[in-house]
């Protein structure tokens, strides 16, 4: 093999490295950091495990919510919003997908629309919403607004996953005596686990990761707070940064995520192609 | 015993069911079934309607409305006779209105160009060309910047672009006698804006193009090899044709996803350093409506920067609803009945 | 149980699937709907089960009409041609889901869906996955889950087109007397003419939606009314061919370009003096002999048990069967004598038997 030709072949490879590289750089200094006494570039001045003490009560000192109550509120949005988004979005999906009812073709293209609509847009007119509703700073305002979010993607997730179910399957449990609605929970959803898995990681990690809504629609970082807002709130130039338990907090956010990642690479790629929206 | 009788127990055949029903469909029949379909899509109506529609409505209502934290409680902004087109009046004679527009089509366009459209071409491109395991693994990194919460995605930004002697990139230029060390994204935030959002979007486009890539007939590929085509011209010539479709329509969702995206930009220079260096217009309806550190909430005139870019996307989307054909997959249900 | 389909129609707007379809089932009857992909023999099947609502007609059940009645109170039981087996139950759940439904108590549905099992020959497959059995037992336990509400009527939609050959011949016996011992009313949908012959009473031949003959399988075969039925029953297919008869010395003769036949006095009585008329002949009822209608060998494809010959005359191809003894080659001449009682003829406008009558 000549030079030149060794040469073309590690291009790609030296391209791809380099453009990942901020990603990298950032990770490691985040796992650096957590365990630093304080950084300098991507160099530790000494080795300490005192960051992750927030781990036995309060990492900003008193006044402020223990970790747990944050990661339990976050844990809730998360979970809740989950479970709500595939109950809903099935429901829907199956509905869009399977039934035959004047308004479906309407129903289906404005799902369709509201999939390309920025949503974030909305937010003021949602603000209003929620203090007529009385759901303004509380954890279940949050989670309907994320719900509501996340609808027209997996609505339109669903359907697409409906679509490919057999109508031979669905036929023969109506003919043996079970009505639509059984159909759908008892012979339909089970064979869509795969589908009902992608949409679950997908809610769930935008639920665990969510800053923007919370930010928006709860009040500081008060006993209401999520993870995400409870970080940002220690992260601000003004006050002195204490970057080594930022950072722990910040991974400790990190753990589910990544075990999405290492694990459900395959589905998470596939799930990014229809999921991305909102942000960029 | 036969297999009859076996299965029938030797009793007498079952009795058909008499129904008084089988003829005609009785009323409570067709309300269960309409009820029935309804019933499945209620609960998902409900939110698109509280979440999507309403807030519209409210946002269109209340960009005519003078409403801010002052007259809150007691200005009464759904009444017509509070209506006027102030808002928008004030909108265009805001001194920093030609900042803001700039800032936000600097954005878009730069972003769209260099990033969420050509790194993910060429990402794609890339991770096709070298072996499968590697292609993916490189992929699945790209994920990263979009899978990681933006706060501590933001945090990890602002370090690599702090101050010396904590900044990473700092660390590099300064023994190089580059720059002065100080905080380079006040220096220059720009860059960082567009890598920062750059880096999330650029994995949309990298999904897309690679699945429509790997989608192209392996055949296509070969005769062009046999044709003795370099890899440049294999590009030009099969990849790109093949892929138009994806191009297109990567490119028009981005430009509105970028256009209505601030939660990067509000974490990472919330519109400065200084007086708008980086706000743009997204950004700048939520600072008017619902910034806290802004104190006095100026909920109509915020609400009427958000109208623009409500309508603007109103409109992007249904027309790529109609560019896409995406009606085109809807298929007719084939079972008849609830 | 009877069934009587009244009128029966399924349109789709501008689609039409089933169009005006009327036949009788008689109690315990084995009635095959045959037809190519596509001829609304489904679709019917499909408004018989109720899965689907008839656009017009009506549907009897004995003397009820059902239309509107909910698939799982006709008391019918299918078997789809996916099988469309619930993937995440075993074979157990699967059988037993129709009593399930019905809220027969636990022991009875044990004991129940035991013994269909074990007469369907799966009763030890019990706890096993679909996915883990093989394209026959997963057959099985389709029609094991149709039979255990005990129906009085058996609905197949091509049960059989999913299986390779051998046991696909194996099963259709089985299919078939299971059916007559249970004496249930049955319905059979398929698209294969050997199926529908072997194991039907009556045969319903569909094209395009509109039913084309109902009758016996040897009657569909020797007497087929129209030229479809003709065309689509038996393998190979009918020859035709466009003659005009007439009648000449006593006889009556089939003619055309290069051809004169001797054709019965029957069947020239009927069809002499109408102009052109399309002649239907089986490959089987034509023989090679020493006189007749001259011709030369196009190809010779042999088929075990017979050579299918294809002779070209004139603008017309013929096809025959012929003993593979005789040794014919490509090429060679050879007279075929086309003098048979079973020969058919067909107008060639309505497409109608000249000979069978309605």
């Amino acid at each position: 093999m000549t030079l030149r030709k060794r040469f073309g072949r590690a291009v790609p490879y030296v391209l791809l490295i380099i453009t990942v590289l901020p990603v990298i750089v950032g990770y490691f200094w985040l796992i650096l950091s957590s365990f630093s006494i304080s950084t300098e570039g991507l160099r530790s001045t000494g080795f300490t495990l005192s960051n992750w003490s927030f781990l036995r009560g309060s990492p900003f000192g008193r006044g402020y919510p223990s970790i747990w109550k944050v990661t339990l509120n976050t844990f809730v949005v998360a979970i809740g919003m989950t479970i709500a988004v595939i109950v809903v979005s099935s429901l829907a999906g199956y509905a869009l997908s399977r039934l035959n009812f004047p308004g479906r073709k309407s129903f289906l293209s404005l799902t369709l629309i509201l999939h390309a609509f920025p949503s974030v847009t909305l937010l003021i007119g949602i603000y209003f919403v929620l203090r007529t509703l009385k759901l303004y700073n509380t954890v279940l305002g949050v989670g309907l607004v994320m719900i509501g979010f996340e609808l027209p993607f997996g609505i339109w997730l669903m359907k697409g996953f409906f679509d490919n179910v057999s109508w031979d399957m669905e036929r023969a449990a109506m003919i043996d005596g079970a009505s639509r609605l059984r159909v759908w929970g008892e012979i339909i959803l089970p064979t869509i686990k795969p589908g009902i898995a992608a949409l679950a990681i997908f809610a769930f990690i935008s639920g665990w990761n969510a800053w923007l809504i919370p930010k928006t629609f709860t009040i500081g970082a008060g006993q209401q707070a999520t993870l995400s807002v409870y970080l940002e709130n220690f992260r601000g130039d003004t006050v002195a940064v204490q970057w080594g338990a930022v950072t722990a907090v910040g991974l400790f956010q990190l753990i589910p995520v990544a075990i999405f990642f290492i694990f459900t690479q395959d589905l998470l790629l596939s799930i990014y192609a229809g999921g991305a929206k909102g942000g960029t | 015993m036969s297999l009859a009788s076996r299965l029938k127990r030797g009793g007498a055949p079952p009795l058909f069911p008499t129904h008084s029903k089988g003829g005609m469909p009785s009323i409570g029949d067709r309300l269960r079934s309409r009820f029935g379909s309804y019933g499945f899509l209620a609960p998902a109506a409900v939110l698109v309607t509280l979440f999507f529609f309403i807030p519209v409505v409210i946002i269109l209502v209340l960009s005519f409305s003078d409403l801010d934290a002052a007259n809150f409680g007691t200005l009464q902004w759904w009444l017509p006779e509070n209506w006027s087109l102030d808002n928008y009046a004030k909108i265009f004679n805001n001194k920093f209105f030609p900042k803001i527009l700039g800032n936000t089509a600097f954005y878009v366009v730069s972003t769209l160009t260099l990033f969420n459209f050509s790194s993910a071409l060429i990402i794609a491109l890339l991770t096709t060309h070298v072996e499968r395991r590697t292609g993916f693994f490189f992929r699945v990194l790209w994920l990263l910047p979009r899978l990681t919460p933006s706060v501590i995605y933001i945090m990890m930004w602002q370090r690599i672009a702090a101050r010396a002697p904590h900044g990473i990139l700092n660390q590099l230029l300064v023994p190089l006698g580059i720059g002065t060390g100080g905080n380079l994204l006040q220096a220059s935030p720009w860059p960082f804006v567009i890598l920062v959002n750059g880096m999330i979007g650029a994995s949309f486009g990298m999904v897309i193009f690679t699945s429509a890539i790997e989608a192209i007939p392996r055949d296509y590929m070969m005769a062009s090899k046999v044709d003795g085509a370099s890899t440049l011209q294999t590009i030009r010539y099969v990849i790109l044709p093949a892929i138009k479709w994806p191009i297109l329509f990567v490119i028009t969702y981005q430009t509105l996803s970028l256009l209505t995206s601030f939660e990067q930009i509000m974490l990472l220079t919330d519109g400065g350093p200084g007086l708008y260096h980086t706000e743009v217009w997204a950004l700048t309806a939520y600072h008017r409506a619902l910034s806290n550190y802004f104190g006095n909430n100026q909920w109509g005139y915020g609400a009427a920067w958000a109208v623009i870019l409500v309508i603007i996307g109103v409109i992007a989307a249904s027309i790529y609803m109609r560019v896409f054909k995406f009606d085109e997959l809807v298929e007719e249900p084939k079972i008849d009945l609830l | 149980m009877k069934v009587k389909l009244e009128n029966l129609s399924k349109r789709w707007g501008k689609v039409v699937g089933a169009d005006h379809i009327n036949l009788d089932i008689n109690d315990g009857e084995f009635v095959a709907f045959l037809g190519p992909s596509g001829c609304g023999k489904t679709t019917t099947l499909l408004m018989v089960a109720g899965i689907y609502k008839p656009t017009e007609g009506n549907i009897w059940f004995d003397n009820q009409v059902v239309n509107y009645m909910t698939p799982k109170d006709r008391n019918i039981g299918m078997v789809f041609q996916s099988y469309a087996l619930y993937p995440h139950m075993n074979v157990f759940q699967n059988i037993s889901y129709p009593l399930k439904l019905k809220k027969v108590p636990k022991n009875d549905m044990r004991e129940r869906a035991q013994r269909v099992a074990d007469m369907m020959g799966i009763g030890h497959l019990m706890d096993r996955r679909p996915a883990q059995l093989s394209g026959g037992q997963q057959q099985r336990v389709a029609l094991g889950r149709a039979l255990v509400k005990e129906p009085q009527l058996l609905l197949f939609d091509e049960p059989l087109s999913n299986l390779d050959a051998r046991l696909r011949l194996s099963m259709r016996g089985e299919i078939k007397r299971l059916v007559i011992e249970l004496g249930i009313t049955a319905i059979y949908v398929t698209h294969d003419q050997v199926e529908a012959m072997t194991m039907a009473d009556r045969i319903a031949v569909m094209k395009e939606g509109k039913l084309q003959a109902y009758d016996p399988p040897d009657e569909l075969y020797d007497q087929p009314r129209t030229l479809f039925v003709a065309g689509f029953v038996g393998n190979p297919p009918m020859n035709f061919l466009e003659v005009e008869v007439s009648r000449k010395n006593g006889d009556y003769h089939a003619h055309r370009e290069k051809f004169d036949a001797i054709v019965p006095t029957e069947q020239g009585e009927k069809t002499a003096g109408k102009g052109n008329v399309i002649m239907g002949i089986r490959p089987e009822d034509i023989t090679i002999s020493d006189e007749g209608v001259g011709g030369e060998i196009y190809v010779v494809e042999p088929l075990g048990r017979d050579d299918l010959v294809t002779v070209q005359i004139g603008e017309a191809i013929v096809h025959v069967l012929a003993d593979p003894v005789l040794g014919l080659k490509m090429g060679q001449n050879v007279t075929l004598d086309f003098s048979t009682h079973k020969v058919q003829f067909f107008d060639p406008q309505t497409e109608k038997s000249l000979l069978w009558a309605e």
